[in-house]
């Protein structure tokens, strides 16, 4: 995938210099080049926008959807390149066009932003060692609190103790009833670790022998929890960072659309 | 009163029919009591004891419901050469001719396209999925003009010019009485040749169930089908063979004559396996015992069979051998080269069969006569397999243990790239009628996981057992599709798949309502799995929606290695 970017991006250097190059001819013709570079960028805009459209029509053949992430990606960049062309400036004068121009940057920087992050996350995901289907988070997650309580009864049960089922419920229950420490997991900080070393794991002075085995199936389950964690935060920031990317994109089109129709009814 | 009426509007709430049994589609729809007994009296059925079959399943039950007539007229195909077939054909009256070599062109047998979807009909989608989960339309499933595999009447082709092909193609004869396809049929293998009416012939085609009930309940019947089984495979695969393929008639005669030919394990493998790996044992029948001298050339003619080498306390696997490979020529070749040569010449691995194995033994003699004088020193696979590192093997010894070596159309996820978009089963579902036919789950080593999506297997054990021929392959391309109008959703087909693979789902009306059996009020299930999206446009659907290239569909012996 690499490589096919690469390829295209020649295209897309390519394509950027022929239209530089045409509307600084037009510049020294004095005609006005913002509508070529404005046309060309809208063109590509809305091109590269058809990826969700691609992704909705699988069965049609309209190519293999890696294809198009390509060109998405390679016509994004070259979206930011040309809309520095058309407006000559990092920020265009008005209050509309500001707008429009903080709307670019928002898809844009969140376009790069998802990139990047769902190349980073895949190997994070796979070092987990386990697989778990988004959707079926909440379920694991009840599935090992309901393993962990399963032992703290077992636990009263056989040594007549509730030291580990009072710290259970004091503690370590808050722990289990949802995803924690996400930030931590996100930036792999290792919070979750240090809380379970310091307060899931105090109890275990006032443990016998026999319920040490008890706590050590808890630690296991508390291991487990963390690689759950671990696909929770990083599956969610890989769909999460789509509901800014794809709402603001249709927003971003249809501004750039009404702009044009204002620049075709009044400026030309 | 108020729990009856409760009950009321649970059973208004139903959709009923009548469950499904195994002959409740015959093959043929035309058969009658008549044919039956006309059958009976067939010199070539009537010493078949009836006494014998049991009485759930009587041969004329057999007969009935498993076999169809069929009647061609000259140039008529009735097989052809490469098609995937479910049955075997008897001849009742007539001549047939089977074209030997070379093969006939694919544009002169008519090869046939199966149905595809248009590009509208592909479009619709959209609007005419279902929201609802696993709808039918059930008026279907009284129609009685369904197909259960095998071949299609409607589809046949006739040859033309056959003066020209009985000049230009080596043919032979096959006369009333004789039975073939039984090979294609009970080996789940494509039909080795063409075979075409040369004059008015009326056949009994068999599908492959009721063959394995003749087979079980006729000695003479299993006598005949496995003689002429090892025969027909013998001469076939010889012929196939890189090492006898230039041998003439009267040779390959004299080398099949010499041979021995062997089945290791057992013809439903999966039974086993899935026990075995259940309690975490292997069971695998030994074919050849490292250490042992070489008596032969094993040549592997179907199924799958394991190389091992002793590697400290452990055996490590260094190749697997599919169809057309073979075991033990180098040795053998040394010894022949270098007749008082010291060397050790046992042999340096050893060979297990992985499920069902078919194995031509072929004595050191025959190679020393026909083969030996003619080839090059061979390749030592051990030294070529020593090179690697146990690191450099995992994937394979991984994928001997899980038996994935058998899919041919895997689906392989790089997890490192995935990003658990979930598009490529968006894609599955978007294909038919809103409901996926894989699971984006499974079994994982290193970064590759194997996910739960049917592999279109070498030897697909899920149609063992179908009593009525849903599962089946494709007459093009061979992939093993379910024919969902003849699925009585008895579960044998996903209790065999080694790999769970197919599914079962309670089926609905087009409304939503769960379709029940009238009787029973049990719900009314179908079999389900990938079908490689058959009849969409483009191929699967899950590759080509893949955003990063992670997802494949591979055959597993070259990926493996």
């Amino acid at each position: 995938m690499t490589k096919n970017i690469s390829i295209l991006s020649i295209f897309g250097v390519i394509a950027l210099i022929v239209v530089g190059y045409n509307a600084q001819k037009m510049d020294l013709n004095l005609q006005n080049s913002s509508v070529l570079t404005g046309y060309t960028l809208i063109a590509v805009m809305l091109c590269v926008a058809l990826l969700n459209t691609r992704k909705k029509l699988s069965m049609i053949p309209l190519g293999k959807a890696s294809s198009w992430v390509v060109f998405h990606v390679v016509g994004g960049l070259l979206c930011v390149a040309l809309f520095w062309v058309h407006t000559n400036t990092f920020w265009p004068k008005g209050l509309y066009e500001g707008f429009l121009a903080g709307a670019f940057y928002l898809v844009s920087l969140s376009g790069i932003f998802g990139y990047l992050i769902q190349r980073l996350n895949s190997r994070k995901l796979t070092e987990t060692g386990i697989e778990v289907i988004y959707e079926r988070i909440p379920l694991e997650l009840r599935e090992i609190q309901e393993k962990a309580e399963e032992y703290i009864r077992e636990c009263t049960e056989a040594t007549g103790s509730d030291v580990l089922a009072n710290h259970y419920l004091n503690t370590m229950v808050w722990y289990f009833q949802k995803p924690r420490f996400y930030w931590s997991t996100l930036f792999g900080a290792g919070n979750a670790k240090v809380w379970f070393r310091s307060e899931g794991a105090s109890v275990k002075r006032y443990l016998s022998s026999e319920e040490l085995e008890y706590f050590r199936h808890l630690e296991e389950l508390v291991e487990l929890k963390m690689l759950v964690d671990t696909h929770f935060v990083h599956q969610n920031l890989n769909k999460k960072w789509l509901l800014l990317h794809v709402p603001l994109s249709v927003g971003l089109v249809i501004m750039a659309l009404w702009h044009l129709l204002l620049v075709e009814v009044y400026a030309l | 009163m108020a729990e009856q009426q409760i009950q009321t509007q649970s059973q208004s709430a139903e959709h009923t029919m009548a469950r499904p049994q195994r002959w409740a589609q015959p093959f043929g729809s035309n058969m009658t009591d008549q044919d039956v007994d006309r059958l009976l009296s067939d010199s070539q059925l009537k010493d078949i004891d009836g006494e014998k079959f049991p009485k759930h399943i009587p041969l004329g039950g057999i007969l009935k419901n498993d076999t169809r007539l069929v009647k061609f007229t000259p140039g008529e195909i009735v097989v052809r050469e490469g098609d995937y077939g479910n049955s075997a054909f008897l001849v009742l009256n007539g001549k047939l001719r089977v074209v030997l070599s070379p093969s006939l062109p694919r544009d002169a047998i008519g090869r046939s396209k199966e149905y595809t979807r248009s590009i509208f009909e592909a479009f619709s989608q959209l609007w005419t999925s279902n929201w609802l989960p696993e709808t039918r339309d059930t008026s279907k499933y009284s129609l009685d003009e369904l197909m259960a595999g095998g071949s299609n009447e409607s589809a046949r082709v006739v040859l033309q010019d056959i003066p020209t092909i009985l000049d230009k193609h080596n043919t032979g004869a096959i006369e009333t009485g004789a039975l073939f396809g039984e090979l294609a049929a009970l080996g789940r293998i494509p039909r080795t040749a063409t075979i075409f009416a040369d004059e008015d012939a009326e056949l009994l085609e068999i599908r492959w169930q009721g063959l394995r009930e003749l087979r079980a309940y006729n000695s003479e019947w299993k006598r005949m089908i496995d003689e002429r089984y090892r025969e027909t495979a013998l001469a076939a695969h010889l012929l196939e063979s890189e090492e006898f393929g230039h041998l003439d008639d009267d040779q390959i005669k004299d080398v099949a004559d010499r041979c021995i030919f062997e089945t290791y394990g057992s013809f439903d493998w999966y039974t086993s396996f899935q026990r075995l790996r259940s309690q975490g044992k292997s069971d695998e029948p030994v074919i050849a015992r490292q250490g042992d001298y070489p008596d032969g050339l094993l040549m592997v003619r179907a199924g799958f069979a394991r190389q091992t080498v002793k590697h400290g306390n452990g055996i490590k696997t260094i190749n697997y051998l599919g169809a057309g490979n073979n075991f033990g020529l180098h040795p053998l070749y040394s010894a022949w080269k270098n007749p008082g040569a010291s060397e050790d010449l046992a042999l340096g691995s050893g060979l297990s069969a992985l499920g069902y194995v078919d194995v031509v033994r072929v004595p050191a003699s025959v190679l020393a006569e026909y083969v030996f004088p003619n080839i090059e020193t061979p390749v030592n696979t051990i030294e070529v397999a020593s090179q690697k590192t146990i690191a450099e093997d995992a994937l394979l010894e991984w994928a001997v243990d899980e038996r994935f070596i058998n899919g041919r159309q895997t689906m392989v996820i790089d997890l490192n790239s995935c990003v658990r978009c979930d598009d490529c089963v968006r894609a599955c579902a978007n294909g038919h009628d809103g409901n996926p036919r894989f699971r984006r789950h499974g079994k994982i080593v290193d970064n590759w996981m194997v996910a739960n999506a049917c592999m279109h297997c070498a030897d697909p054990v899920c149609m063992i057992g179908c009593p009525t021929g849903a599962i089946h392959r494709s007459m093009s391309g061979g992939m093993v599709v379910i024919n969902d109008d003849t699925c009585i959703g008895c579960g044998t087909c996903a209790n065999s798949c080694p790999y769970e693979n197919i599914s079962l789902v309670q089926i609905a009306d087009k409304q939503g309502m769960p379709v029940v059996d009238e009787a029973t009020h049990r719900p009314i299930m179908k079999a389900t799995k990938c079908d490689l999206c058959s009849d969409q446009l483009g191929g699967p659907a899950c590759v080509r929606a893949c955003p990063h290239d992670a997802l494949k569909r591979v055959d597993f012996r070259e990926f493996a290695h």
